[in-house]
């Protein structure tokens, strides 16, 4: 449901021993879209960096960089945003998907550019053969792009388990295609290879989903989880985004944080501590929380 | 000279380097024949053999990669070992006339050029996207193009580039393929012509071959000129992924030649925008660093990295800041990707409006040979394709060609790209012009960093002091075991076995396992040859720690230091457990008092010899100590005191010095005097007490200095003969008293000056 948000994305690292210098990266200012604007974005960050950063990746997402260059035991990552989010409308009519794929082929200039990254086969979405159990009885000869893209988010929810003991940010998606199993990144990735293998632009995208409670109940702090979906180029319709782990084109509830080829150009907190080895611990929670209805 | 001459057939219809089409051997290399004298097999093979000697002396970070067995302290696993050969190099080199060379220099320069530019619109505009020359989707699928954490460096994207050109059947010379991320062969270019140098000197005089070493200078300068503007005397660094890395040995030949620190990512930390070296006392700036790790592996943090925690976190970030320069440049990795190689030609041609000279090589394309030595008596040479790698290097606006390089030669079926034959040619110019004309821009001077050390280098030379001090210890035991039963086979019984526990005793201290034995199974020739088998095993285990340790250091280290270290590491096998050679014991403990002659006569004095001195001793006092205990504080009966206390002298090389000075048989007294309170004798607890004291006080190092100062206190107790359940209690409690404040030394050396938290783990992500 359209309307706004606040989110709020802590991450906690406890290292256990004292680190002498951390380093990290993060992904967690989400990036304006036609039908996203940002009200506010604040991130804390404990202990305060001894250095920080912000700017552009060369996609285009906002990127913070920062260090911490005294002993530490722990490091804490809050970022709270809030947002304003419509619905992408989904246009009556599209073209058909192969003329997009002659298109992008095609493309020159700024448009080359801007589409050539989602074409991409990288490490997390190589082009396997069996992709195409996936896309050969939905994109038929002249079937219009938003047509077919819906048919496999469709097929991909029926065909796949949410499973959320399966697989972690190394896994790769030959193995989640042979378990018919995965978590919203899996599918994500799974969903940019088949389209791209098609020659089809597709983005991964990174951010938030607001969970529904079921009615009566009062919804849990910190259920909420980053989520990942895609998008597709559809020519002069531009991007349309769908979300293949919960079928839904456009999506209804979900904050776009920012897009990439794959997870790794886009992860929301990539980070290096310099220290003694030892056990360190993680703990992620967010909160996607709608100010509509409070 | 004929072909006949050589005994060497080509393959026909194929260019040949020395034959030509009519049968007939090319002028340039009549004058090569002149010049090399002999194509003698016997000659030739002589002189492949010195050239492997010597290979040797430099390469012993090959043999490191061979004889360890499991993952070391230096991370060196059983991959990196597979990977990593000695090559050989032909007696005969690969000959090219100087215009021709001149030719393909040409061809090269304009290539670096053309890959600069396309490096430059890769991470920038991508016009050749735009423009439909290159398709989107073949770059973005390139693994190591990773436009996301990429930023343009100040400087130029190569500061150094090589390349690699073959001929084909016709003579045409074209390119194999470039290497622009960290490329290679350099340094081994550079080791091949000394070596030559000294195999055939007459024959370089005689043709006026073009000098290469200047180029070590080359990219010296050329990586000061890249260095952030306006510094006057920017510090560089040779950045390694250490002696797991399957070109370490390069990497430590090259740091040598160029005379820049070698450092590993756990050496630096990026902070504040600057990356800092961590010295003994601190933290100095770097603001160059000449990157031997690729892209894909350089930082933790940039997307796409491999290898987990490894690299330098931050160090992408940082360079964008501009007070940084990584030669080469992150990202210029891109341009030797083999799916961009077909585009090259055309980017040249849309970026420069330049037509490149030199053709990319097909993959089905036939190829010229040279004569390869192969040492067979009837036919000593074979044709063989031979690949040359060239090397650049970017001073300013100005490339400078090396003016030869590497002929590596292909066996029967090989790639190109990846020669599995192991043979190497040096590449001669010759000819008028054959000189490298000099170099005209100038470049900031580079200052060392004076007597600063890395830390993981003082760390490295202590524990090489210790391993040293370690393996000759275990020697000596097992040589003076060994060789009094070879003289008196009679000793393992003599006394009830009094002598086989008082020698399996002394030999459990060598190994540095407790030395008391109460009880023991089977006979006393069993005990002496189990605890002798354990000895020999344990001093190969020193070995090889001794030869890992030299390796992470080995530009500290002389060159004939790095001969020596080549043959204790060759000697590793001699080590068979029981049935270890009395003799073969010998030739390692001759080579182990080379290299501890060596470490004291060819290694600078300053804080990187003292922290190799401070290991040395400490070790050399804990195995006095240990000798000490185990044998003379049993209570044995006097027939067996002699020989036991022989032994004792002998593992402590203190034997002729104790016959010299007390001409008598043996004194318990007179033997721990000498052992123990005697600052003359260099192997003494006493002696090493003072230079533990003298470094201590080197290093302004006051806790270290106290510890010392306890264990100098106990050092004088005095030792009596009383026995109390068959041991002498006082030497019992003379040891103990020294023993403790030494260890504690050990403790706070390392505590003091190298624990450092340096290993980069990555955060899990989520």
């Amino acid at each position: 449901m359209a309307g706004r948000y606040r989110i709020v994305h802590r991450t906690e690292y406890q290292y256990g021993r004292p680190m002498a210098d951390g380093f990290t990266t993060t992904h967690l200012e989400p990036r304006e879209r036609e039908h996203q604007r940002i009200e506010s974005v604040d991130l804390f960050i404990d202990p305060s960096p001894d250095e920080l950063e912000r700017s552009l990746d060369a996609l285009g997402n906002p990127v913070t960089r920062f260090a911490v260059h005294r002993p530490h035991t722990s490091l804490v990552v809050e970022s709270t945003v809030v947002v304003e989010v419509g619905l992408q409308p989904v246009p009556a009519e599209s073209p058909a998907w192969e003329d997009v794929a002659a298109l992008a082929a095609a493309a020159r200039d700024d448009l080359a550019n801007e589409v050539g990254p989602y074409l991409a086969s990288t490490l997390s979405t190589p082009f396997l053969p069996e992709l195409a159990t996936l896309t050969d009885d939905e994109f038929t000869p002249g079937r219009p792009i938003a047509a077919a893209v819906s048919g496999l988010c469709q097929r991909m929810f029926g065909g796949f388990a949410f499973d959320a003991g399966f697989s972690d940010v190394t896994t790769p998606i030959a193995d989640v295609m042979a378990a018919r199993r995965g978590v919203c990144q899996d599918f994500a990735h799974v969903a940019c290879a088949a389209l791209r293998s098609l020659g089809l632009p597709a983005r991964y995208v990174s951010g938030y989903i607001e969970t529904m409670s079921p009615p009566g109940e009062v919804k849990l702090f910190g259920v909420d989880a980053s989520h990942a979906w895609c998008s597709v180029w559809a020519g002069d319709q531009g991007w349309l985004d769908f979300d293949p782990t919960n079928d839904q084109m456009p999506p209804m509830n979900h904050i776009t944080v920012g897009w990439g080829r794959d997870y790794d150009d886009v992860a929301p907190v990539r980070g290096v501590v310099i220290g003694p080895s030892g056990s360190q611990t993680l703990s992620v929670s967010v909160d996607v929380v709608s100010e509509n209805r409070q | 000279m004929t072909s006949d001459a050589l005994r060497y057939v080509p393959s026909p219809g194929r260019y040949d380097e020395v034959v030509d089409a009519d049968g007939t051997t090319r002028p340039t290399w009549q004058a090569v024949a002149r010049a090399l004298g002999s194509f003698d097999p016997t000659v030739l093979l002589e002189r492949q053999r010195q050239a492997d000697r010597l290979l040797d002396a430099q390469g012993t970070g090959h043999l490191v990669h061979e004889i360890s067995l499991a993952p070391d302290r230096h991370g060196v696993t059983a991959a990196a070992r597979s990977v990593s050969h000695p090559w050989r190099l032909d007696p005969v080199p690969f000959v090219i006339e100087a215009p021709e060379f001149r030719r393909l220099a040409d061809g090269a320069t304009q290539r670096m050029r053309a890959l600069e530019a396309l490096l430059v619109d890769l991470h920038g505009p991508r016009r050749l996207v735009a423009e439909g020359i290159l398709p989107a989707p073949l770059l973005h699928s390139i693994a190591g193009y990773r436009p996301v954490g990429t930023h343009a460096p100040a400087g130029p994207w190569l500061v150094h580039y090589a390349l690699d050109v073959v001929r084909d059947a016709a003579g045409v010379w074209h390119v194999v393929h470039d290497l622009t991320d960290a490329p290679t062969g350099l340094g081994y270019s550079l080791l091949n012509r000394t070596v030559l140098a000294r195999v055939v000197p007459d024959g370089l005089r005689a043709l006026g071959v073009a000098a290469v070493n200047d180029h070590a200078d080359t990219l010296r300068r050329a990586l000061t000129a890249a260095a952030p503007s306006g510094l006057r005397s920017p510090r560089a660094v040779v950045l390694t992924a250490g002696p797991a890395d399957p070109t370490y040995v390069e990497h430590s030949y090259l740091a040598t030649r160029l005379g820049l620190h070698l450092v590993e990512a756990a050496d630096v930390v990026m902070r504040n925008g600057r990356l800092w070296l961590r010295v003994l006392d601190g933290l100095e700036p770097i603001d160059v660093v000449y990157r031997r790790v690729l892209d894909a592996r350089l930082d933790p943090l940039e997307p796409g990295h491999l290898g987990g925690g490894s690299g330098v976190p931050g160090i992408v970030w940082g360079a964008t800041g501009g007070r940084l320069t990584l030669a080469n440049g992150y990202g210029a990795g891109v341009a030797e990707a083999p799916e961009l190689a077909p585009y090259v030609a055309e980017a040249a041609r849309h970026l420069l409006g330049e037509f490149l000279t030199l053709p990319l090589l097909q993959p089905d394309a036939v190829l010229g040979s040279s004569p390869v030595f192969v040492g067979d008596d009837a036919s000593p040479f074979a044709p063989r394709p031979v690949v040359l790698r060239m090397q650049l290097a970017r001073i300013g606006d100005e490339i400078v060609v090396m003016p030869g390089g590497a002929g590596r030669v292909l066996a029967e079926g090989d790639d190109p790209r990846r020669p599995t034959a192991q043979v190497v040619k040096d590449v001669w110019v010759v000819g008028s012009g054959a000189r490298s004309r000099p170099v005209t821009v100038g470049a900031p001077p580079q200052v060392d960093f004076g007597g600063s050390v890395p830390k993981r280098v003082a760390d490295a030379l202590y524990w090489l002091g210790r391993a040293a001090e370690r393996s000759e210890v275990t020697t000596r035991a097992a040589r003076v075991v060994t060789a009094q039963l070879l003289q008196d086979p009679t000793l393992v019984s003599f006394e009830d076995g009094a002598w086989a526990v008082g020698v399996a005793s002394l030999l459990r201290a060598a190994q540095g396992v407790p030395s008391a034995i109460a009880e023991y199974e089977g006979s006393s020739a069993e005990l002496v040859g189990r605890e002798l088998a354990a000895t020999c095993t344990s001093a190969a285990a020193q070995l090889a720690a001794l030869v890992q340790e030299a390796t992470s250091v080995r530009e500290y280290l002389s060159t004939t230091t790095g001969r020596v270290l080549g043959r204790l590491a060759r000697a590793y096998p001699l080590f068979a457990g029981a049935a270890t050679q009395a003799d073969d014991l010998d030739t390692v403990l001759v080579d182990l008092a080379a290299l501890s002659g060596l470490m004291m006569e060819s290694t600078v004095r300053g804080p990187s010899w003292r922290f190799l001195d401070l290991g040395r001793r400490l070790e050399r006092a804990l195995g006095v100590l240990g000798a000490v205990e185990a044998s003379m504080a049993l209570h044995l009966p006097p027939m067996a005191q002699q020989p036991i206390a022989d032994a004792v002298l002998g593992a402590n090389e203190s034997l002729v010095a104790y016959r010299r000075r007390y001409r008598s048989e043996v004194d318990f007294q007179a033997v721990l005097d000498l052992l123990l309170r005697d600052d003359a004798n260099p192997r003494s607890l006493a002696y090493q007490l003072d230079r533990l004291r003298e470094h201590t006080a080197g290093l302004g190092w006051s806790e270290g200095a106290a510890l010392v100062e306890r264990a100098s206190v106990h050092s004088l107790e005095t030792i009596d003969r009383d026995v109390v359940n068959g041991r002498i209690v006082s030497l019992d409690a003379f040891v103990l008293g020294v023993r403790g404040p030494l260890l504690e030394l050990a403790a706070a050396i390392v505590q003091r000056w190298f624990a450092d938290p340096v290993n980069p783990t990555l955060m899990r992500g989520h």
